[in-house]
């Protein structure tokens, strides 16, 4: 006999694991279709913005969502200025691009994860909020962690947004035209190094902003960027490469397959059935879990 | 600028000679760097030298720097007194460090490599015990004695390793008396909820704590392990459904801190949750956050509990200034037991009588002398077992359960001599 309260929670904390899979797999799917970047340092965007979230909470009255609109306005300068060295290693003659920018981001997260082990020591750091404690009980379906549900939110809705913001604006087409074409983009007059810089600027800002949820959910240390590089993959994979609107689909199903997989399974099966569930897909449908994704899906 | 008489040369051709006189440099610089590195292992030092390997980067790097810290203490000590008196000579303590990256297998690796290359006379262990189950057969091999001042597992001493010694009592032993004693506070438990990290040392604690629940005639209304890195919002699910008077969770910080998180999230109130390692550390209580208050956990030790003293650190308050003076942080157990690990070395060394670098025969000297011995330490008496089921584990040193305060400073619970503990603990909503 199933417990229906215990499938509805179980279900609940699905739905929320996958909006805060959302939340990192926007800005990892916009990288990858605008720029054919396959960035190995979103965990560490994840990571470094848990930790700004730990360090400048303080200063905030140790309140951690004031630092919220730091954070995405930092990292989006930060993304802003890097972009131009990724663009350097992947573009020109040289052979291999793609594989070009995945060394250079690979070496730039060992870089940043040693650095902050370094700076900071292996400690794990709360970032506290008094805003988003508690949850709401309903009785008869479960508990909505108030963390869980801000952090889903502000993933769908940066989705949202940035859906708007590509499909409804000059800057979006200019985005759109680049993914498509660059010869033909910049032959239309598209400055394509800014709005590249703009896009991962974006992505970099949004995963940031992203850390600073997660370390509010859970908690920041130096070393949590892997896993969180490794579920980026799965998302991207599931969605269909660069394909943005798959990403809610792909969060919402690995978060509810590792959930379900842990309470009416084994929490030790969790990564073999989200392995498995990722090759079968790619089996029957290589572009995704939408059949959408592929080269400039974006 | 280039010297007179030089012939010159198409740019193609400058470019891959260059290229070459690169490669003869660099093949130049590597042979003189093996030689020297040969060469150097060979001759005579008046230093004794040992390897530690432990976990300085990947998941695990807290624990490997708390070790790292424990065995640095011991060296600093033992070099501001002179060193380390054998007959009228006296020798300094050199530390080399081997990565093993939280990984058993670079840690076999990095322990294996450390051994044929630096002629290292003893090795001090990893931090965590799934490196320690790697690197035990590599000293075994290379009949290098070796103590760990971290590991727990008692998978280690079943195997009844020669050349592996421990200094912190098997988590079998630690976890089964601290849950003993958790779950016989008033009003004791009817039912527990036991979770784990499958690894060897959280899974080793799950059962040993299961183990306690069975002889305390407690219901164990549910045991799973799951893989690092898990959502502790399904744990705790399945917990809360089960309603159990305890929850008792067996890994490392990590775990612990998202596992309260999440039972705070989802408004998971047991009459109390401990863990095994870690509750005392700053690690832990700044990763949970005010959620750490009211823990229950284990230890070994702990810096007011008056232990034996004497070689090196005069009393635990004497070690912790220590500590806090070098490192600016308050040493837990694993530091304590890392540091006394080096005691214990340095005392044989002295029994052994032999001027460094060791010999094989030495070597296996030193391990005869590490059977036999008896240390008095800030941490307690270290001596180890040579038989039964904790074979070189010393097993001497009794173990504490503990309750951090509203403060999250830790009060000894649940044993003679204990304080009162905050049972059942308050709601998340009333911390």
């Amino acid at each position: 006999m199933v417990d229906v309260g215990l499938l509805l929670q179980t279900v609940i904390n699905g739905l929320l694991l996958g909006g805060i899979y959302v939340s990192i797999g926007v800005g990892f799917s916009l990288a990858f279709g605008v720029l054919e970047v396959i960035d190995f340092a979103v965990g560490e965007y994840v990571m470094l913005g848990a930790f700004a979230g730990a360090l400048l909470a303080p200063t905030f009255g140790s309140e951690g969502v004031f630092v919220i609109p730091l954070v995405f306005l930092a990292f989006f300068g930060v993304g802003f200025l890097i972009q131009p060295f990724i663009h350097h290693v992947t573009s020109g003659d040289r052979p291999m691009p793609v594989l070009m920018g995945l060394v250079f981001t690979f070496g730039l997260a060992i870089f940043v994860r040693g650095s902050v082990l370094t700076l900071f020591g292996p400690n794990n750091r709360n970032v506290p909020s008094d805003l988003l404690v508690g949850g709401v009980t309903i009785p008869g379906i479960g508990i909505f962690p108030t963390v869980r549900v801000v952090t889903a939110a502000v993933g769908v809705f940066a989705l949202a947004v940035f859906m708007y913001y590509l499909y409804n604006t000059r800057g979006g087409m200019a985005i759109r035209a680049i993914a498509e074409d660059r010869t033909n983009a910049r032959l239309m007059g598209i400055n394509i190094n800014r709005y590249q810089s703009i896009a991962y600027g974006a992505y970099a800002g949004m995963t940031a902003t992203a850390g600073v949820f997660i370390g509010l959910i859970f908690t920041a240390n130096p070393g949590m960027g892997l896993q969180y590089t490794a579920f980026a993959f799965f998302m991207v994979v599931l969605a269909g490469l660069g394909y943005l609107p798959g990403v809610i689909v792909s969060g919402v199903v690995l978060g509810l397959a590792q959930s379900l997989t842990a309470v009416y399974w084994s929490g030790e099966v969790v990564l073999f059935v989200l392995f498995a569930l990722i090759y079968v897909v790619l089996l029957v449908s290589p572009s995704g879990i939408l059949g959408k994704g592929g080269e400039h899906a974006s | 600028m280039r010297g007179n008489g030089e012939t010159t040369r198409s740019s193609e051709t400058n470019s891959a000679t260059g290229r070459r006189d690169f490669l003869r440099a660099v093949g130049g610089v590597g042979v003189a760097g093996a030689t020297t590195g040969y060469l150097g292992a060979r001759q005579g030092r008046d230093n004794f030298k040992l390897g530690v390997v432990t976990s300085l980067s990947g998941e695990l790097r807290f624990g490997g720097q708390v070790t790292r810290r424990g065995y640095e203490l011991w060296k600093q000590a033992v070099n501001e007194q002179g060193g380390i008196q054998v007959g009228g000579s006296s020798h300094q303590v050199e530390l080399v460090y081997a990565d093993a990256q939280s990984s058993p297998s670079t840690g076999a690796d990095a322990a294996s490599r450390m051994i044929s290359q630096q002629n290292v006379d003893a090795v001090l262990g990893p931090y965590s015990s799934n490196v320690t189950l790697a690197v035990v057969p590599i000293m075994e091999k290379n009949r290098m004695p070796h103590i760990t001042g971290s590991a727990e597992s008692p998978q280690i001493w079943q195997q009844q390793p020669k050349y592996t010694f421990g200094t912190i009592p098997t988590v079998s032993i630690i976890a089964d008396q601290a849950a003993t004693n958790i779950l016989n506070l008033d009003p004791q438990a009817e039912s527990v909820y036991i979770t784990g990290v499958n690894e060897p040392f959280s899974k080793s604690t799950a059962q040993a704590m299961r183990t306690a629940a069975q002889n305390a005639d407690v219901e164990v209304l549910g045991y799973e392990l799951f893989p690092r890195g898990t959502d502790y919002a399904n744990v705790v699910t399945q917990a809360k459904n089960a309603g159990p008077d305890l929850h008792f969770h067996g890994g490392h910080i990590g775990s612990h801190v998202n596992l309260v998180n999440a039972a705070q999230q989802l408004d998971y109130n047991p009459n109390g949750m401990m863990f095994h390692y870690g509750v005392n550390t700053d690690s832990y209580k700044d990763g949970a956050g005010n959620g750490a208050a009211y823990t229950f956990g284990a230890t070994v030790w702990l810096p007011q509990v008056e232990r034996s003293g004497g070689t090196l650190f005069e009393t635990p308050q004497a070690y912790v200034e220590a500590s806090r003076s070098t490192f600016d942080t308050a040493p837990d157990y694993t530091q304590a037991g890392s540091t006394a690990a080096g005691i214990v070395f340095g005392e044989a060394f002295k029994q052994l009588g032999a001027s460094p670098p060791l010999n094989q025969q030495q070597k296996d000297e030193l391990v005869s002398i590490l059977e036999g011995i008896e240390v008095e330490t800030f941490y307690g008496t270290v001596s180890f077992d040579n038989e039964g089921e904790y074979y070189h584990n010393n097993t001497q040193t009794s173990p504490l359960a503990i309750q951090l305060d509203q403060d999250g400073s830790p009060v000894i619970v649940g044993s003679e001599g204990g304080s009162e503990p905050t049972y059942p603990v308050p709601s998340w909503s009333e911390r």
